[in-house]
């Protein structure tokens, strides 16, 4: 008899419930705050970019191309002479409005797209879910360089535009199920026959259900548009070298890695990843404390 | 009756499928077309500048630019449906050949990420479930999310810095050396280097899929039965709950072709890698129409290939996909 | 004899499953509502009695049928769009959930004052606040449940600011389906006494929805028996109690408990899973106001 009371007696088929600690969770737990420290800062600075900037960030100073980080050029320059350590407040701003734009076009079509596609009669809602599907399936990365194509050379808005286009189709299957979710539900039936229009259902009922179940991709969008802007002006399709950005500061890398100036590739990619992360981060807390909530209702 | 209903089935779903084609090349057949841009540049070069309008009429006469975008996509379709997709204007060549010549790069490069990718995730997933929660399984996971914040091209451009330019290991671009065309050893140095960033860029997403999944499964009942029998640890978690969650992950990543393969096109532009993706590229810059027509084309019937294959094996594993539909349409239609 | 309100002739209504299922939920159900009555509509789950109250709020748009409100054909899409408001504002449902008929993440103050938000009505209480709070006190809650979730509040108190909510627009009809079906027996007595005295006091008319026949025995002042979709028996309750001519109402009489265990336990079940009851026929009045489902005997 190896056995002790506590090992006889531990029952099987009870489901070990994690004690929780006393007292209300708190809306913090688990807050990222480094994330939250570390993104106000970037943003902020990249407001207030021209209180930061030591030099113009649009001059090129032709003798001083590809000048490793210094006492003057505290990130060095790029290889057409261009100061990265103001570039990167400067384009930073370029980059973060890119993101903050194209999602909000992207969130605005997605939630007419998705409550329409929702609340419609069948027939509706199979072309409409179609042609997201078949929209999905084109590489969003042509879309963009068509749209472009069209408006001719790039600016912020119009590529704004193209990315936000691009974007919207995740979230609008997502309010879709949502909605679809709830339509039928009796305060949804109950406000019709009471006479509430498509409009007022949709801002009163269904867009406070499904906000934050979006809320998460809402952020995961501002991030993949960021990406997504840094990836086109890289690959030239997106802003051009005039118009300072982190993805057009890094369209210099192939010529920078000939001369081996790892500064032009590792700073503004530095930034550019540390931003995403933070986002990132947010996000997944988002996540978590709206399927927290939920599972208390 | 049954063989019947299977008919109808796939015939619906073939139907689905020819519709999407359909749509997806009227679709890039008018964007394309709509763009501005001088098509002649891509095939006359820089002569276009010094040729005199009545040749340029001529040019685009012959290539058949100036009739209506309609008469153009049919006059498209009727060829391509003989098996004619027209000739590339930049390189003057016939697009299947030139696609032909390419298509296997892009296939090695993408298929080996692929199922790299696929049983890497596999393996991290199973690995991450197993130590829940423990040091192993928050490694990855921060770690994973790191690198899926990374853009593609930044990562691969770090990875040139790092292997090619600093340390000198590895060829930072093309397929093979001059000369090498068919040295396997000199092909595959070349491809270690953006099969490392495929396979990176994607692998923490679909090991954290099915890390999720298998842990949602071991909160299932049925788990707590094969303890009370006496079923170890291992043969719950590999036999019972990776045989429930496989079905799922197997469609999962039928869906996410497109992002594996959008991600590889960048990677080969960054590596100047000649496969499908630089040659996109190319052709769209070039507004190489014909080139741009099949390209699309086989990305999108590939995607959409995927997409319902994904869709029929989540039908299959689970019929409350089909019945929820069948009671939507009993119900209240908007006024 | 009194006015008519809600007249409803010959209604169907088919649900399509598939092209080759479909169920008929309604079949050929007629009878009228007068104004200041309240009509119960009983039968077990799956007889089709709540889809007759979502034909009626034009929730479901019947396959045939005539339903006449007021003798306005609501069925007809332009009659219906030129009364809607009309319609909006004087009919009102209660569900049988309250749980999942009020949003979640309102407040009560807001989903009481739904209903006058949508249709801009100057609240006779000054604000929407009041009025809310005012009706919640008709209801039998006190204005410190406001501002709470319908989450924090119980299965009763949910029922009872649903119908709070279908009272502020002061209706003449109001259609409860299975109002009390998912409350404690306590509460059950609570809110029909509630409705009692909204029809004593005020004249509302109800369709009242149940199967519980003590309550609809207690309530209404008529009763219709539905089965499978077909109306069997409608009656005056004090009749359809005392003599019930269908065989399915005298099943489903025969099941009321009797406050005596020793007559309870002696008397004979009915058990309805191997019935089959008649559902041919015609609806034919016997006596004056007794109407049965039966072979035409002529």
């Amino acid at each position: 008899m190896g056995l002790t009371d506590q090992e006889l007696f531990t029952p099987v088929g009870i489901r070990q419930i994690p004690e929780k600690p006393a007292g209300k969770q708190r809306w913090h737990h688990g807050f990222p705050w480094i994330s939250a420290a570390l993104m106000t800062i970037i943003v902020a600075c990249c407001m207030g970019a021209e209180l930061l900037m030591t030099k113009d960030p649009t001059f090129m100073d032709l003798q001083n191309c590809s000048v490793a980080p210094n006492a003057e050029f505290l990130f060095g320059t790029d290889t057409l002479g261009r100061d990265i350590f103001s570039g990167i407040w400067y384009g930073g701003r370029i980059s973060i409005t890119i993101g903050v734009l194209a999602t909000v076009i992207s969130t605005m079509i997605a939630v007419v797209y998705g409550a329409v596609s929702g609340v419609g009669p069948v027939w509706l809602d199979t072309l409409m879910m179609r042609f997201t599907e078949i929209f999905l399936s084109v590489p969003s990365l042509l879309i963009v360089l068509f749209l472009q194509a069209i408006w001719g050379e790039a600016n912020m808005l119009s590529l704004s535009v193209a990315i936000g286009v691009t974007g919207w189709a995740g979230i609008a299957k997502v309010i879709r199920t949502e909605v679809r979710q709830i339509r039928s539900s009796e305060y949804v039936l109950a406000s019709r026959c009471m006479g509430g229009r498509f409009f007022h259902v949709l801002r009163k009922h269904l867009a406070p259900n499904f906000l934050a179940s979006i809320m998460f991709m809402v952020i995961m969008n501002v991030r993949t548009a960021i990406s997504a802007e840094s990836t086109l002006s890289f690959m030239g399709m997106g802003l051009p070298l005039e118009i300072v950005s982190w993805g057009s500061m890094l369209s210099l890398a192939e010529k920078a890695l000939l001369t081996q100036s790892w500064w032009i590739i590792l700073i503004p990619g530095g930034f550019l990843v540390t931003l995403l992360m933070c986002i990132t981060n947010m996000g997944n807390y988002l996540r978590k404390a709206a399927n927290r909530k939920e599972s208390n209702l | 009756m049954m063989k019947q209903n299977l008919l109808l089935y796939w015939g619906k779903k073939a139907l689905v499928f020819l519709v999407s084609v359909m749509v997806l090349s009227v679709a890039v057949f008018y964007i394309s077309r709509l763009a501005p841009g001088d098509p002649l540049m891509s095939y006359y070069g820089e002569r276009t500048e010094k040729m005199s309008v009545e040749e340029k009429e001529a040019a685009r006469e012959k290539l058949g630019l100036n009739d209506p975008i309609h008469v153009q996509y049919v006059r498209w379709l009727q060829n391509a449906l003989k098996g004619d997709f027209g000739i590339s204007y930049k390189y003057k060549q016939d697009v299947t050949e030139v696609i032909g010549s390419r298509i296997g790069n892009t296939l090695i490069l993408g298929g080996i990420g692929f199922v790299l990718t696929f049983l890497g995730a596999l393996g991290l997933g199973i690995l991450c479930a197993w130590h829940e929660d423990k040091w192993p399984d928050q490694l990855l996971c921060k770690g994973g999310t790191l690198l899926s914040c990374i853009p593609e091209f930044w990562l691969s451009l770090v990875m040139i810095l790092v292997f090619s330019v600093t340390l000198q290991w590895l060829p930072s671009s093309g397929a093979y050396d001059v000369g090498h065309k068919h040295d396997i050893l000199n092909r595959a140095e070349h491809l270690i280097l953006p099969l490392t960033v495929v396979v990176l860029e994607h692998l923490w997403y679909y090991a954290y899929m099915i890390r999720n999944k298998l842990l949602e499964e071991t909160r299932a009942d049925y788990v707590l039965l094969g303890k009370a029998k006496g079923l170890s640890k291992k043969k719950i978690l590999l036999g019972h709950c990776l045989r429930n969650s496989l079905p799922s992950y197997i469609s999962l990543m039928a869906i996410s072709v497109p992002h594996v393969l959008g991600g590889t096109y960048i990677v080969e532009k960054v590596f100047s890698y000649p496969g499908i993706g630089t040659l996109s590229f190319e052709s769209a810059q070039y507004h190489d129409y014909n080139l741009l027509m099949v390209l699309c084309m086989l990305t999108g019937i590939v995607v959409i290939l995927g997409n319902l294959i994904g869709g029929i094996i989540n039908e299959r594993i689970d019929p409350r996909i089909k019945a929820a539909e069948v009671t939507e349409t009993s119900e209240v239609t908007w006024d | 004899m009194p006015e008519t309100l809600l007249d409803v002739e010959h209604l169907s209504h088919v649900f399509r499953l598939s092209k080759h299922a479909h169920i008929r939920a309604v079949d050929d159900v007629s009878f009228q509502l007068h104004r200041g009555e309240i009509l119960g509509l009983v039968g077990e789950s799956g007889s089709g009695k709540s889809t007759v109250a979502r034909c009626l709020m034009n929730i479901y748009q019947p396959t045939a049928g005539v339903i006449r409100y007021q003798g306005v054909n609501i069925l007809d899409r332009r009659e219906f769009a030129r009364n809607r408001k009309m319609l909006e504002t004087r009919r009102q449902i209660i569900f049988q959930d309250s749980a999942s008929s009020l949003n979640q993440r309102m407040k009560v103050a807001d989903i009481i004052a739904e209903p006058m938000h949508i249709h801009h009505i100057k609240p006779p209480r000054g604000s929407l606040r009041e009025e809310a709070a005012y009706q919640l006190k008709y209801v039998g809650m006190d204005a410190s449940y406001l501002d709470q979730y319908p989450s924090e509040l119980s299965g009763g108190q949910r029922q009872r600011v649903a119908i709070a909510r279908a009272l502020s627009m002061e209706p003449e009809l109001l259609v409860a389906d299975e109002p009390i079906a998912s409350l404690d027996v306590s509460i059950q007595a609570q809110i029909v006494n509630l409705f009692k005295h909204c029809n004593q006091e005020h004249g509302f008319s109800i369709l009242f929805i149940a199967h519980d026949l003590a309550m609809v025995e207690f309530l209404c002042h008529r009763v219709g028996v539905m089965y499978r979709g077909r109306m069997v028996e409608l009656a005056p309750t004090a009749e359809l109690f005392g003599d019930p001519r269908h065989a399915y109402t005298k099943a489903l009489l025969s099941a009321i408990p009797y406050p005596d265990p020793v007559i309870q336990k002696n008397r004979p079940r009915v058990d309805f899973e191997e019935l089959e009851f008649d559902r041919e026929g015609a609806f034919t009045e016997v006596t004056p106001g007794h109407f049965v489902l039966q072979e035409d005997r002529r």
